[in-house]
């Protein structure tokens, strides 16, 4: 006689809780926790709802940019799951913020974020149900596939369509167009080669100094050892570039270039001999010097390599 | 191959030299075409070119570019001076057999092939999927020298086809160049294209793929196309759209010259150069060379349906439509609304264009993602030192040939500049197109490098001596001390004399070229060691350096292969990742499931999931794909890091993008998200069939003493699983160096054996039960 109230109380509780998960999400497809309501709606029984929490620390004041990276993939996962035909009541988003929610997060032995943690509809979380964030990234796809794996529901992560490339692109073409158009009397710049080649070449010493391999695979700008606090700028094996490495290329490649240009300036254009005298020689310096420094950059990363030339 | 070294090397420099230092001289002869165009001062160039017999320099020019071709020839010859004359890699070896095919059973029975033993259960038709050129080109040459009574064996013919191509290569360069230039830089990047590195990697010997015909037609067509261009003559486009069909039959990269064409003709028209010229070479060349493309039965009705030849098209059309409206402007008078016509229409078409160029872009860019395509590392972006050890002083000096090409702008250099800005995106995005930069680099730099020979080369000097003289200071003053130097000289003082009122001063310019023809031979020495070291290694047979400096040849893998040939039966299928599907099928004739003609992911997936699933599982798997045998690479004896371990996690990406469910990359790491072979490895790595074949017994050799039994050289652990024991395979051969391991997939067994104990119960707890079976069992038996 007294188990049927209890019970009957309990599917109350639960569907109290259940309606104001539902009424929450409803509003924010990420619903914002404190320690009170994440004791009593994600770690206190009786639930039969999955809830994934990210644990983070949002506020300005801390400073947590990989925390807003990993915000807005988490916002784009639980967007695509709060619109989705497949939405339902089995699995719901949340968010614990460190400076709303200290206490919990020393509950839980907590000491980085952010962190995403999968709390199943019954038992306790395993080990399995923290997100390997280190290893996997914490790109929506990749949380989408851990979730899948975690609570079988499947997510088809669909992103907000980027339009910022179409406008910019956009902009630029109304942009020339439009100084195309104030200046449509004077059109002479159009025929400037020396723009078009300035040009051409940009296009070339960005491509050979390996700028397509900064946008592919992101390496940082240079590498500063923990220990002693040093910078290097160049890498130090030959299958990886920093982003500094490939802008002094860049510019010892200009600077070659340029020699040579210089070179030919000084034997072909008309004015005062000792003039060109001195562009030829500085020309000449520009094609040797930078010369033997890429070649004594290329050996050093390059190793067994057997040849330099001025500068070791 | 101690003394190869040197003779290559010096056979190198002294090409470059004479190239370098010819080109300076040859100078005259084409500043006189180029001071006649600018009408300025024409007057005393042509004495130049009379006093000196014109004889001279078709000579040198003949004599240069064998040179150039012996050097080519030579410096690829690295690898059969090693080893022996064998085809290398993996894509080489299909070649390989299809040409053995066709040259067998004739060019019908090649064009209707159907290829069982690939890609078992499905098979392959070879005929409609392959880019059949090079296989006729070797099987063409081979035919005509039997015919002469020549008998060579057509693998010869094979190995060495790359490295005589590439003598044409530079043949055209040279011809393509001389157009943009002068025949000096001509010369110059003939010199170049036959030695450096990035052209070389494709094309030594025993290197027999597609690239490595393709870019000799890819600089031919251009060569005819510029020709075209520059005469508007339809038996020059006749010629282009030959080779552009003999460039379609060798390399899917044709799609780089009918999008190049296209784009040359359209910036030409925005540029307002076009002419009747640019009008009959390009409707020509699209009509024809459409038809022609349509005829190679690989790229059937492509050119009409995909995304990538429509930028031709749309090309064709505005230039008819431009051509139309140029003609109504000789009719009518409204001129306003037909420039404004013309602008709507160039600017529609340019739309088209580049979209059409952003989806393709957007394409080749998803495809990477693909694990497949990203598992190839080929396909990855180039970083600055793929440059540089590819192109070395090239890279750095090609801008400013460039920068001249631009300056000086005509019809054809508005090509050049095109090629060279796409090619070096496209190098950029993946490091196997640096091929299709390098040519256009050789030419731009060889315009920098003797634009600069022009004119400090030469001697500035009023002189009242008379130009036959040979005086002792010059000479000594170019301490190449070459002959052609002499020869060329002559001319050269008549043309200067009118140029240089006051020179740079005799000291300067000889510094000057000292330093640039140093740089030049540090480029040759380059070249000659990168091919040495880097290119020349066929892969099939691997060589290792004692101490002291001599060498052991691992053949281990045409053991294997050998092996397979001989003692297996003549049907079996060989299940091995596809890496080495080529070879299984070439060298050891046996069916293949997967190769290196990655078409169908799913079923590499299948094989991939073989591999990292346990025994049981892959069993299963491998029953219901008839598999007989497993060949898998093992490098932890010798440290050979290519080996099937290291590239275990690629086919368990491959098996996971098909079967998310069975197998997951997760299981393969241990918790701290390491891939490692020891005790401290995930489980599962620990027992699945790729580690279980490969450490099998390993555990029981002690390769050192300083080193535990079971040490992996290549991984430098120990490896973590050592009492591996196979249920459903046995070891049918491993090789000396144990770098190949083959095991047989065992039948079924005929009884099932039982995986559980028999039962038995507990004797001391349940003393009467015990009793009463045990007399149980005694009543029975008695």
């Amino acid at each position: 006689m007294p188990l049927y109230p209890v019970e009957s109380e309990g599917n109350n509780l639960l569907s109290e809780k259940v309606d104001q998960m539902m009424e929450w999400s409803s509003r924010r497809s990420v619903v914002r926790m404190n320690g009170d309501k994440f004791r009593r709606f994600v770690k206190a029984p009786p639930r039969n709802y999955s809830v994934i929490v990210m644990f983070t620390a949002l506020q300005p004041q801390r400073q947590c940019s990989v925390c807003r990276q990993a915000n807005e993939e988490y916002q784009v996962l639980a967007n695509s799951w709060r619109y989705s035909s497949a939405f339902s009541n089995k699995l719901f988003f949340t968010v614990v913020d460190y400076d709303e929610g200290a206490d919990v997060f020393q509950q839980l032995n907590m000491n980085s974020a952010p962190t995403f943690m999968h709390f199943p509809a019954k038992g306790k979380p395993k080990r399995a149900d923290t997100f390997d964030l280190q290893r996997i990234g914490f790109a929506s796809e990749q949380l989408a596939k851990w979730i899948a794996d975690r609570t079988d529901v499947q997510i088809r992560v669909f992103r907000p369509p980027n339009y910022s490339g179409t406008i910019a692109l956009a902009l630029l073409v109304s942009l020339v167009g439009g100084l195309l158009y104030l200046r449509r009397n004077n059109l002479e710049f159009i025929y400037n080669k020396t723009g078009w080649a300035m040009a051409a070449l940009c296009v070339v010493f960005a491509m050979t100094s390996g700028q397509m391999w900064n946008h592919i695979r992101g390496p940082p700008y240079a590498h500063k050892n923990p220990q002693n606090g040093q910078v290097s700028y160049i890498h130090g094996s030959s299958q990886a570039q920093f982003v500094a490495e490939s802008h002094i290329i860049l510019l010892l490649n200009a600077a070659i270039t340029m020699g040579m240009v210089l070179l030919n300036e000084a034997a072909t254009s008309k004015g005062d001999v000792g003039k060109r005298r001195i562009i030829c020689l500085v020309g000449l310096g520009l094609v040797v010097f930078f010369f033997s420094f890429l070649l004594s950059i290329f050996r050093s990363k390059y190793h067994g390599y057997p040849y330099s030339f001025l500068i070791k | 191959m101690a003394e190869h070294h040197p003779v290559s090397d010096s056979k190198h420099k002294s090409s470059l030299n004479s190239g370098a230092s010819y080109s300076g001289n040859g100078r005259s002869s084409t500043a006189v075409a180029e001071r006649g165009s600018n009408a300025g001062a024409g007057g005393g160039g042509l004495s130049g070119g009379l006093s000196q017999p014109a004889g001279w320099q078709s000579l040198l020019s003949f004599t240069i570019l064998f040179l150039a071709w012996l050097a080519g020839f030579s410096s690829r010859l690295f690898a059969v001076i090693r080893f022996e004359s064998i085809i290398h890699e993996f894509d080489p070896w299909f070649n390989y057999r299809s040409t053995h095919h066709l040259t067998t059973n004739g060019f019908y029975e090649f064009l209707n092939w159907f290829d069982e033993r690939a890609w078992y259960p499905l098979g392959r038709i070879v005929g409609g999927t392959v880019y059949p050129g090079l296989m006729v080109t070797a099987g063409l040459i081979h035919y005509v020298l039997n015919l002469l009574h020549i008998t060579v064996h057509i693998r010869d013919v094979c190995v060495f086809l790359a490295p005589v191509f590439s003598g044409l290569t530079s043949i055209s360069t040279f011809l393509l160049t001389k157009e943009l230039w002068n025949q000096g830089a001509g010369l110059l990047a003939a010199c170049f294209i036959a030695i450096v590195p990035g052209y070389i990697s494709r094309s030594v010997a025993g290197s027999f793929d597609n690239e490595g015909i393709a870019i000799f037609a890819l600089q031919f067509t251009y060569y005819l196309w510029v020709k075209s261009v520059k005469t508007g003559s339809v038996f020059w486009t006749i010629g282009c759209c030959l080779s552009y069909f003999y460039m379609v039959s060798a390399w899917g990269g044709y799609v780089f010259i009918i999008n190049l064409i296209p784009l040359h003709v359209f910036v030409l028209l925005l540029m307002q150069r076009f002419s009747r010229r640019v009008y009959i070479a390009y409707s020509t060349f699209y009509i024809i060379g459409l038809v022609l493309s349509m005829q190679i039965p690989f790229v059937g009705f492509q050119p009409i349906r995909t995304s990538e030849h429509m930028a031709a098209a749309g090309v064709f059309v505005l230039l008819q439509v431009y051509a139309f409206l140029q003609y109504l402007k000789d009719r009518l008078t409204r001129q306003e609304f037909q420039t404004l016509f013309f602008l709507g229409v160039s600017v529609a078409a340019g739309v088209v264009f580049l979209s059409v160029i952003y989806l393709t872009y957007t394409g080749c860019y998803a495809k990477i993602h693909i694990p497949i395509i990203a598992s190839v590392s080929e396909h990855q972006p180039t970083t600055w030192v793929s440059f540089f050890f590819d192109l070395h002083i090239l890279v750095c000096t090609f801008p400013a040939g460039l920068w001249f090409c631009i300056k000086n702008i005509n019809d054809e250099r508005v090509f050049v500049a095109l090629y060279a800005i796409s090619a070096v995106y496209f190098a950029g995005v993946m490091v196997r197109l640096m091929l299709t930069l390098t040519p256009v680099v050789c030419m731009l730099s060889a315009v920098a490098f003797s634009s600069v020979f022009e004119h400090y080369l030469g001697d500035d000097m009023k002189r009242q001596s008379p130009p036959a003289e040979d005086s002792s200071d010059e000479d000594d003053r170019k301490n190449a001390g070459n002959l052609y130097d002499k020869a060329g000289k002559v001319r050269k003082h008549v043309s200067e004399q009118e140029k240089a009122e006051e020179g740079l001063g005799p000291n300067i310019k000889s510094i000057v070229t000292m330093l640039m023809l140093m740089l030049l031979m540090m480029f040759a020495v380059h070249c000659t060691w990168v091919t040495s070291n880097a290119y020349s290694s066929p892969s099939v047979v691997l060589a290792s350096y004692n101490h002291d400096g001599s060498r052991n040849i691992l053949d281990d893998f045409r053991e294997a292969y050998y092996w397979l040939r001989q003692n297996t039966d003549e049907h079996a299928r060989v299940m091995s990742w596809w890496d080495y599907g080529y070879q299984i099928a070439g060298m050891a004739n046996r069916t293949t499931l997967v190769d290196n003609n990655t078409w169908n992911n799913s079923h590499i997936a299948l094989v991939g999931k073989a591999m990292s699933s346990n025994e049981t599982a892959a069993y299963e798997i491998m029953r219901s794909l008839d598999v007989d045998y497993v060949l898998i690479i093992f490098g932890g004896v010798i440290g050979y890091s290519g080996d099937d371990i290291n590239k275990f996690l690629w086919m368990v990406r491959i098996a996971e993008g098909e079967h998310p469910r069975d197998i997951r990359e997760s299981d393969y790491f241990t918790p701290q998200g390491e891939f490692r072979v020891d005790k401290a490895g995930s489980p599962t790595l620990l027992n699945c069939l790729m580690y279980k074949m490969s450490y099998y017994r390993f555990g029981e050799m002690q390769l050192d003493f300083r080193t535990p039994p079971g040490f992996d050289r290549t991984r430098n652990a120990e490896i973590g699983n050592k009492d591996i024991k196979l249920k459903h395979l046995e070891e049918a051969f491993t090789s000396e160096h144990w770098l190949v391991r083959i095991y047989k997939v065992k039948k079924l067994e005929n009884r099932d054996r039982v995986e559980h104990k028999l039962r038995s119960t507990d004797a001391t707890k349940q003393k009467y039960t015990t009793k009463k079976v045990s007399w149980d069992f005694k009543h029975w038996t008695v």
